[in-house]
């Protein structure tokens, strides 16, 4: 597993060079950003259930037949699983975006999802529909976008808008997870 | 590869969970400290010629090692002031772990390459160049810290 920091190493040992000021430029940039990016994991893990709640009900809305009979989400058991996958690619989202660096999401949660999915016989188009869901309410949440109160409470006081880069970044890991899945 | 984030994140998945407040708190502390290891990093990569030659020099003047040694230990001296300029930029000792001192004794003792002359210019480096000039006393502390773990490791 890398963070931004060992990830600038494991680079910088492939080419046997040291690393100089030009590196350093985006690692200090990820360590002046420190207090934006806990917010915005905070956003994240103060709101779990509810993304990924969310998520699967918009995925069974667009798709009612899911929880009939015969469909995907029935009976219970299965929309459950479908509950607890949506955290657990949420919660390694949050561990990505903390360390700066897509790694961890990529060794320990996406190597083999779709195989295992497949293996499993649940619709990928469905997951991927789930996680676009996740993408969208997870943003708008960081940045305070979404409608109604402010959904999370950061430990400094900066708002949401100043989390717009990390947003993208969280965006982008959530892009990883469909991409993987597609 | 261990850092502060690392590690966090790895405790944090072994059990399941999401990063807590302590967690954030934790990795919140290895970014307060970044500064002065990023300037370490950046002053040290900027001297690292300097810093080997110098040691390297010093150590070789007074003929108590083989000449022909000499490259061999400037090349060396090198990689392992790369390395610790890795091991500031990660916040951890993993890059020196694991790219220089597991089975660094093993292959120094084939090369035949006497250990003394190493760990006298790290000493020298340590001890003798006026680091200061260089960088911030933090800074300083951080390197030197770093130093006399590799100085401990090849002892």
């Amino acid at each position: 597993m890398l963070d931004a920091f060992s990830r600038t190493v494991v680079t910088a040992d492939a080419k046997g060079a040291a690393i100089g000021s030009e590196d350093l430029a985006d690692l200090r940039k990820y360590v002046a950003d420190a207090n934006k990016r806990i917010d915005a994991t905070l956003a994240i893990t103060q709101n779990v259930s509810c993304i990924a709640a969310d998520a699967v009900a918009g995925m069974v809305c667009e798709n009612t037949g899911l929880t009939q009979p015969g469909g995907h989400c029935y009976p219970t058991r299965r929309m459950a699983a479908c509950l607890r996958d949506g955290e657990i690619i949420l919660r390694y989202v949050s561990y990505a975006l903390l360390a700066g660096d897509p790694s961890v999401l990529e060794d320990r949660c996406l190597n083999g999802l779709k195989e295992t999915y497949l293996a499993l016989g649940v619709p990928t188009s469905n997951a991927i529909r789930a996680v676009e869901i996740m993408k969208i309410a997870t943003v708008a949440i960081m940045t305070e976008t979404n409608t109604g109160r402010k959904m999370f409470k950061g430990i400094n006081s900066g708002s949401g808008a100043q989390c717009q880069d990390i947003a993208a970044e969280a965006a982008s890991y959530f892009d990883l997870v469909i991409e993987a899945l597609s | 590869m261990k850092s502060a984030v690392t590690t966090v994140v790895s405790a944090a998945d072994a059990a399941g969970r999401f990063p807590s407040m302590s967690d954030f708190e934790s990795v919140k502390g290895s970014f307060d400290r970044a500064k002065a290891r990023l300037e370490a990093a950046e002053k040290l990569a900027s001297c690292l010629d300097k810093f080997t030659n110098l040691a390297v020099d010093a150590v070789y003047q007074n003929g108590s090692y083989e000449q022909t040694n000499k490259d061999k230990c400037v090349r060396d001296i090198h990689h392992y002031l790369r390395l610790i300029n890795y091991c500031l930029v990660t916040g951890g000792t993993g890059p020196l772990d694991e790219w220089g001192i597991s089975g660094m004794r093993e292959i120094i003792r084939i090369q035949l390459l006497p250990t003394a002359a190493y760990i006298e210019a790290f000493i020298f480096i340590r001890d003798e160049i006026k680091i200061s000039d260089v960088m911030s006393q933090q800074a300083e502390t951080e390197f030197k810290g770093l130093l006399d773990y590799l100085i401990n490791a090849l002892a």
